[in-house]
């Protein structure tokens, strides 16, 4: 999950979905979205505030270079270093290279969606470099070695017995079936490796143009841990994080939480501008800011496809996807998920890779429907299925030759109405070899993917000529 | 008498005879004056939805010269396809042309049936009958797309002796969207699996749905289900009066 | 000289260096106060909701309330922001003599993960959500916040805030802000609600008033 995919098999996933998958997920979803909902009834400004936050967002998109250079500049004064990762190659050497340069045996990592696109863990542990989780679900995962369920609860398809299970083996400990008890163990273990990591590695939520600040929204406490403890902090953030300034920050910080697990605030919000001031004070001596390019600045090249920088990484888009729930989030073979994944990936990857999630979809646009930010999700998802069947000014296309080829058929067939009407007229006939029930099943190929689903009804394409039965009758009538 | 014009929609003309002659039937008992184009196939969704832009403006081209022969206002028992027509068939074609301009007039008078019904006739009670427990799929583009929150409720309240019961997940997607069903047949299963159970645990003896590709999945479900609840369109239902209520 | 992002972005944008910053978008009007008493019932009320301790205090009565919270959460050690309000109260003095062993909030790392009980003030307050706003210097460490298993944190009425608007303008300078709002938590486990996993489990809010 954490390396550059090459190709992503959204069907074959989708068709392999362990079974405890939807309902675990579901559970989750469930809660989330009766949380925002909840929320949202008690803020009669919602509607306003998502307007508001689109326009801030899509703002900064088309003035990022100002906003990113301002940043920089900020950082710099507060005493902070800024290093800029055009790949995640560079990012990759540049986190390595500032962890050799302090001696870093062990870093502590909160969650960072953008340390996972990297591949960063692996990376430094071949390096001999201990990459350590500490957010639970997150350490969770780390210990099973597979990738996140959901952007906000990463370890929710596994039941309190596997995670007893794989808590004993990996700690060489007894550890049992109980949500409190495995916390307990987490913390304990967890509060060690704080106190003696050399480095803390984060990501970021906002980048405040105006002050240089990092925003971190976290519940846990280990975001604090991670960028306090440690006399090094790297923060590694993607570009597309940079917001203008603190007002804007307020409208941001209103939709978040609501928007993703229903909380009003997340317990922790930190807001970290360079590195500490005082010896006494706590946090690091030292304070480095990586952006992460990463193929950001290209998409940005589409006007359309843009606005999915607007993202402010809520969950919600996911929360209330009926292809998500009943797939999870290891379906979209990338560290994101969900509508949001299936319209990220194809930008960052480029279409071939990821041809087949922008299909992964019915356009239900539920989604849309709750984006904090008015990401038209829907719209996107059609833009780039053009860009992956017929191809645009950004890529060629990478339907697979068969389907283009049933695509022209179809479009012959529907524009030339004499091929339609004698289609229509001839379809029929199939129906006694496969009626069963007043319905067919056991249709050939193509329509075998329909029928081993559910049955069709008989084709029965009767209108036309009782129109013209009925018409003959109304026009008798009416003299 | 006002006119308009029948959109009878792909999946209706090939499998919906009987819905499109109630649509017909339910019309003409509200004083309208039908027309026919029979040059009509479809609207082009299935290829604009999937991407094929540029091979849906021939097909768009064929609805477009085969309802511009009339002037009088388009039905269709389809929010999806009206949708299409309405929100899509201006953006086709390139500001100035000819075409552009035949496809604003067209999007400008293509309605849905219970749109058309409830907004612009203003009528909520067409007479019919049905003594029983009816539940409604809410389709995911005549909710979203068209916006069409409250106009099959209206309908289906105005219907003597009817008792509705809602669905849980009355708004979650049922899993047809179109070609998905085919492209991801097996997410589409878990979906339509899904609303099934949700239908069943309603309580309902029918459901009621404004979508034919909508119903197609959810009845096609429900018969594989072993299920005796009707599935239906709400054109279907509004037609039944006293004499041939089931 | 620009590095090579910044290139690429302008690049893909269609601007240039000189290309001035288009507007930025209008906000909305941000949320008044309303009186003080009706602040501090909702602040309190908030606190408790995320299954914190908000109460109001008498700076008479914080002798006797530091006496029940020592018995009740078992403090042998604790740690005190060395700042002159709470030095005005008194509360390093009276742990003291419940014979807590106070451990200096200047101390190192390992040190304060021993205690059991960070006593700090607050910078600001929200009411709306109970959210704690602590700036961080030398005299107001982070750690005392973060280590100990339970925070107490002591308030009053004049750093309440009507909105995030209000903090932000005023302390939008500083080097370090957090905002804590109720005891660390998380349901990464088959979503079960877990207080205290890194950060503190229990929190205690006196509002000090009368």
């Amino acid at each position: 999950m954490s390396e550059t995919p090459t190709y992503i098999g959204f069907e074959e996933y989708s068709e392999h979905v362990p079974a405890s998958i939807p309902s675990a997920v579901q559970q989750a979803t469930s809660r989330f979205v009766g949380g925002r909902a909840a929320r949202v009834a008690e803020l009669p400004q919602w509607e306003e505030l998502r307007q508001i936050g689109s326009d801030i967002r899509l703002h900064t998109i088309e003035n990022m270079d100002v906003y990113l250079t301002r940043l920089e500049e900020k950082v710099k004064l507060a005493g902070g270093h800024v290093h800029w990762a055009e790949t995640a190659e560079d990012a990759r050497r540049i986190v390595l290279q500032i962890a050799k340069a302090h001696n870093v045996k062990m870093a502590v990592k909160s969650k960072s969606m953008a340390t996972e696109e990297i591949g960063l863990n692996h990376f430094l542990e071949a390096a001999g470099i201990a990459a350590l989780e500490t957010d639970l679900g997150e350490y969770i995962i780390q210990l099973a070695g597979t990738g996140p369920s959901h952007i906000i609860v990463p370890a929710v398809h596994l039941k309190k017995e596997e995670i007893a299970a794989l808590f004993s083996e990996k700690l060489n400990i007894h550890a049992p079936a109980d949500p409190l008890e495995l916390a307990r163990i987490a913390r304990e273990i967890l509060r060690e490796k704080f106190l003696q990591a050399e480095m803390g590695i984060s990501g970021g939520n906002f980048l405040v143009a105006e002050t240089g600040t990092l925003v971190m929204v976290t519940n846990e406490g280990n975001g604090r841990m991670c960028t306090t403890l440690p006399d090094l902090h790297v923060a590694l953030v993607g570009i597309d994080k940079v917001i203008p300034d603190w007002e804007s920050l307020t409208v941001f910080l209103k939709l978040l939480a609501r928007s993703a697990t229903g909380q009003k605030l997340s317990t922790y919000t930190q807001f970290i501008t360079g590195p500490r001031h005082a010896e006494g004070e706590f946090g690091p001596k030292e304070f480095h800011l990586v952006l992460l390019d990463n193929g950001r600045s290209n998409v940005l090249k589409d006007p359309v496809g843009r606005e999915v920088f607007k993202c402010i990484r809520c969950g919600a888009c996911s929360n209330v996807c009926p292809v998500y729930k009943n797939v999870g989030g290891f379906a979209y073979g990338s560290f994101i998920s969900g509508p949001i994944g299936a319209i990220l990936s194809p930008q960052m990857l480029g279409t071939p890779a990821a041809r087949e999630l922008p299909y992964a979809s019915t356009l239900c646009g539920a989604c849309a429907d709750v984006c904090p930010v008015r990401i038209p999700i829907p719209t996107i998802l059609r833009h780039l299925r053009r860009r992956v069947a017929e191809g645009d000014e950004f890529s060629k296309p990478s339907i697979p030759l068969p389907l283009r080829g049933t695509a022209a058929l179809a479009s012959v067939a529907l524009a030339w109405n004499w091929i339609y009407r004698l289609g229509a007229r001839i379809l029929p006939a199939i129906n006694p070899f496969f009626r069963r029930d007043g319905w067919l099943s056991g249709l050939p190929y193509p329509l075998s993917r329909w029928t081993k689903v559910r049955p069709l009804p008989a084709f029965s394409a009767h209108f036309r000529q009782w129109w013209n039965v009925h018409s003959a009758e109304q026009r008798e009538n009416s003299r | 008498m006002s006119k308009a014009q029948l959109f009878l929609t792909c999946l209706g003309d090939q499998f919906y005879t009987s819905t499109l002659q109630n649509m017909t039937h339910i019309l003409e008992r509200l004083g309208m004056e039908l027309v026919f184009p029979p040059e009509q196939t479809c609207c082009g969704q299935p290829l604009f939805n999937n991407g094929f832009e540029d091979k849906t403006r021939a097909v768009a081209l064929n609805f477009i010269r085969a309802f511009s022969k009339s002037d009088a206002p388009i039905i269709g028992p389809s929010g999806s396809c009206v949708s299409m027509v309405k929100h899509h068939y201006p953006f086709l074609f390139k500001d100035g042309t000819p075409e552009h301009a035949l496809a604003v007039d067209i999007a400008s008078r293509t309605f849905e049936f219970t749109e058309y019904l409830v907004n612009v006739l203003k009528v909520t009670d067409v007479g019919a009958v049905y003594p029983h427990k009816v539940t409604y799929h809410a389709s995911c583009h005549y909710l979203r797309e068209m916006g069409l929150k409250t106009e099959a409720k209206a309908l289906l309240n105005a219907v003597k002796g009817l008792e509705f019961i809602s669905l849980k997940e009355e708004e979650t997607c049922c899993g047809f969207g179109g070609a998905f069903t085919v492209t991801y047949p097996e997410v589409s299963r878990s979906m339509m699996e899904n609303k099934v159970r949700d239908i069943l645990a309603s309580g309902a003896d029918t459901v009621v749905t404004c979508e034919p590709g909508c119903l197609m999945n959810v009845a096609g479900g429900l018969h594989k289900a072993g299920s005796k609840i009707r599935a239906m369109h709400i054109i279907d239902l509004l037609a039944i009066r006293e004499s041939n209520v089931p | 000289m620009t590095n090579p992002t910044v290139e690429n972005i302008r690049r893909s944008l269609g601007r240039t260096a000189q290309t001035p910053l288009s507007p930025r978008p209008a906000l909305y009007k941000p949320r008044q106060p309303e009186s003080v008493d009706s602040e501090i019932e909702s602040f309190l009320g908030e606190v408790k909701k995320l299954s914190g301790v908000g109460q109001r205090i008498s700076p008479a009565a914080i002798a006797d309330a530091l006496k029940a919270l020592v018995s009740e959460q078992h403090i042998q050690k604790a740690t005190v922001w060395d700042t002159s309000y709470l030095k005005q109260l008194g509360i390093a003095d009276s742990l003291g003599s419940l014979g807590v062993e106070l451990v200096s909030p200047n101390a190192d790392k390992y040190a304060m993960a021993l205690c059991d009980l960070g006593i700090t003030e607050a910078d600001f307050i929200l009411p709306e959500t109970g959210t704690l706003v602590l700036r961080s210097s030398a005299e107001k460490p982070r750690g005392v916040s973060l280590l100990p298993r339970v925070h107490l944190a002591i308030v009053r009425p004049e750093i309440l805030r009507a909105d995030m608007h209000q903090v932000f303008a005023e302390a939008k300078d500083s080097h370090y802000l957090v905002f804590i709002t109720g005891p660390s938590r998380t349901a990464d486990i088959e979503l079960t609600v877990t207080l205290g996993v890194h950060g503190p489990k229990n929190l205690y809010v006196w509002m000090i008033s009368g």
